[in-house]
């Protein structure tokens, strides 16, 4: 017996008591949504506790301290370091932040940046990384920079100055940056960099930081370092006066042609649970490294355990939704007991007939799953969506507008799909096993 | 065609532990030629539907063989009976026993179905079928919304689909009025002159058993033998 005819059958069957088979459909449906919703509050909680409240990069970065070398560490990364750790596996950026090492006096129309310093960050590697921004976008020209949330604060002793403007009205606007050097004779030489403000850093977590940074990208590095003739733009020492000198003359800077020296490099793995893998290749190549992905392991265990908790209690929702299916199926073979003598009689194959019926009750568990799904869908949005106003409405609370209450990665929905699809067929099984046994004699008789 | 060597069937009514042996048939041997219509004749209770369930595979004997279309048939699983009757078997009820949620079409279409023929060719076959029968109009009725004749045809249809050699009637004629049994009865006759089928009729009727080349007859479960000649019935104890 072909499939399509299987399937034509149990169209049929199935159109036969329409009622009775929505009503199954229902509560397959109801059982699949329940299940979905209550594992999606624990992979919802997850993500935005551990996340989003601990920080995306937080979780998935690696800080580098240095390197083993033959007599102690030897804290200087360089390029070929950067190179290594790039190439290693599911390694997503390797970021570095180098404070220029001189203050540029950034001013915007005139009015001096409350700026603490000038940091180089490489922004290709940042955009992977996810530098937060709470305004605009990262820059995409050399001559695009990103400022600090904090940068127009000025403070009174360490309380910030009431009514200051926020720093996204600076979006847009051109910053100056004037660059010094010394010249071999002593004379100071500057140049006036006009750069444009495309974003503003995301504000500090905590109350009592601030980010007062410009953070510009290796375009305009260059173009201060041509100016410079120096790494990072460091300023050249006054040369000793050799007839009226109290002191040494200072270190020279290094120049361009010296090897760089990168600060603050931190490896972003492509997912926290890649970050333990990564520490420990990069370990044994003798890089000195920490990650806050050690200390997460206990949470994640705890929703591991929560999320296995929630979906157990989904699936007994599910497995009471199969006596409904076992019932459907049983009425219905009852039902039908006199066709099934008929179609035996003439020659049907006991396992096309349980074939037919544990296509019925497959049928029953895929659609019940499929509207459980869009309904578990459904409700998860509205809930992401209406908690937080209930919340707010109720316990005047703020939730962060990406926390999310509930989350379902297409793995749950396939997950619990396949539980009720697996349940659906183990309720039908018997009922279709029952029907491979029915007595032609007594089928034909009408005696059943 | 079919051979039963020294068959014995009882039931067991009652409750377990306490049950009661009904003795249905002893020590029957019979044979059916290849193209023969034979027709099994006996009371009520005799024995005839039991012998005609054996045939089919519906029941198994308590002892003896059986062979159909050369092929020992009494071992064979459920599986394997189910193979062998769609192959080798067409049958006809008197309660016609078509499925009353299926149209004509579906009704006369179910073995090619259960036998995994094509759409197209399935199509094809069952109108031309039911053109032979007569009832072709009624492809699209539900049995519910035809006669008792038109049924019967329809199930005459469902039987001969396939072709087999062999078909077996339990009263086919016993829901009939006289001019649909007639017309029953012809068709059987030409069915087995064209296409040779053998046919096995179990019935009490004299018109029937009178298309027969030969009648079987059993009494008290226990075979006589007796010829229908000239539509008289005349028993010869065995």
């Amino acid at each position: 017996m072909k499939l399509t005819d299987q399937f034509r059958f149990v169209r049929q069957n199935m159109k036969k008591n329409k009622t009775r088979l929505f009503m199954t459909v229902l509560a397959t449906a109801m059982g699949c949504s329940f299940l979905i919703v209550l594992a999606s509050v624990g992979f919802g909680l997850q993500k935005s506790i551990v996340d989003k409240v601990v920080g995306d990069r937080l979780v998935t970065a690696i800080d580098i301290y240095g390197i083993e070398s033959v007599k102690d560490i030897n804290r200087i990364i360089g390029k070929e370091n950067l190179d290594y750790l790039r190439s290693v596996d599911h390694v997503k950026a390797v970021t570095y932040r180098n404070y220029v090492q001189q203050s540029l006096s950034p001013t915007v129309e005139g009015v001096a940046a409350n700026n603490n310093g000038v940091i180089n960050v490489d922004f290709d590697a940042e955009t992977k990384a996810g530098f937060g921004l709470s305004a605009g976008r990262l820059p995409q020209n050399p001559n695009e920079i990103v400022v600090g949330f904090n940068i127009r604060e000025s403070r009174d002793g360490k309380q910030p100055k009431e009514n200051t403007p926020p720093a996204k009205e600076w979006l847009g606007k051109v910053m100056n940056l004037e660059v010094q050097q010394l010249a071999e004779d002593g004379t100071k030489q500057k140049q006036t960099i006009p750069v444009t403000i495309v974003g503003i850093s995301k504000q500090p977590s905590r109350e009592w930081q601030t980010d007062t940074m410009v953070y510009i990208g290796n375009g305009l590095l260059t173009q201060i370092e041509t100016f410079t003739q120096t790494q990072w733009g460091a300023i050249r020492p006054p040369k000793a006066d050799k007839d009226n000198s109290d002191q040494p003359p200072g270190n020279q800077p290094l120049g361009l042609q010296d090897p760089r020296q990168y600060n603050s490099v931190q490896v972003i793995a492509d997912g926290a649970n890649h970050v333990k893998a990564i520490a420990e290749e990069i370990r044994l190549k003798g890089y000195y490294s920490h990650s806050i992905a050690d200390e997460l392991k206990q949470i994640n265990l705890v929703f591991l355990i929560m999320k296995i908790g929630l979906g157990f209690v989904g699936t007994i929702a599910v497995l009471i939704a199969s006596i409904g299916i076992f019932n459907t199926m049983t009425m219905a073979v009852t039902e039908r007991a006199q066709d099934i003598g008929i179609m035996k009689a003439i020659g049907a194959h006991p396992s096309a007939i349980q074939r037919i019926f544990l296509l019925e009750s497959s049928m029953i568990g895929l659609l019940g799953a499929i509207m459980g799904t869009i309904v578990a869908y459904l409700i998860s949005f509205a809930v992401n969506a209406g908690l937080p106003i209930v919340i707010k409405g109720f316990m005047n609370e703020n939730i962060p507008d990406d926390f999310r209450f509930s989350m379902i990665p297409p793995s749950l929905a396939i997950v619990s799909c396949l539980i009720s699809l697996g349940v659906a067929l183990l309720s039908g099984s018997r009922p279709a096993r029952r029907a491979t046994r029915i007595d032609v004699l007594r089928a034909l008789r009408r005696d059943l | 065609m079919i051979e039963m060597n020294r068959i014995n069937h009882q039931f067991a009514i009652g409750k377990k532990g306490k049950e009661r042996v009904i003795p249905v048939l002893h020590d029957i041997d019979m044979q059916v030629k290849q193209g023969e219509i034979v027709a099994i004749v006996g009371r009520s209770g005799s024995g005839k539907s039991t012998l005609l369930n054996l045939m089919s595979g519906y029941i198994r004997p308590t002892s003896g063989e059986i062979r159909v279309a050369g092929q020992a048939v009494t071992s064979l699983s459920e599986g394997e009976w189910a193979n062998f009757r769609l192959a080798h078997l067409g049958f006809m009820f008197q309660s016609f026993q078509l499925i009353p949620s299926m149209t004509a079409f579906e009704n006369a279409e179910l073995p090619l179905v259960l036998k995994g023929i094509g759409l197209a060719q399935r199509k094809k076959k069952v109108m031309e079928m039911l053109e032979q029968v007569g009832v072709a109009e009624y492809a699209g009725h539900y049995p519910g919304e035809l006669s008792g004749g038109q049924q019967q045809r329809v199930s005459v249809a469902r039987s001969l689909i396939l072709n087999p050699p062999i078909v077996l009637a339990d009263e086919p004629t016993g829901s009939l009025d006289s001019d649909n049994e007639s017309q029953l009865l012809s068709m059987i006759q030409h069915l087995n002159q064209d296409r040779g089928t053998t046919f096995v009729l179990i019935t009490h009727d004299e018109q029937v058993a009178s298309i027969a080349h030969r009648t079987i007859t059993l009494k008290d479960g226990r075979l006589l033998n007796a010829y229908a000649t000239g539509g008289t019935l005349v028993y010869e104890t065995h």
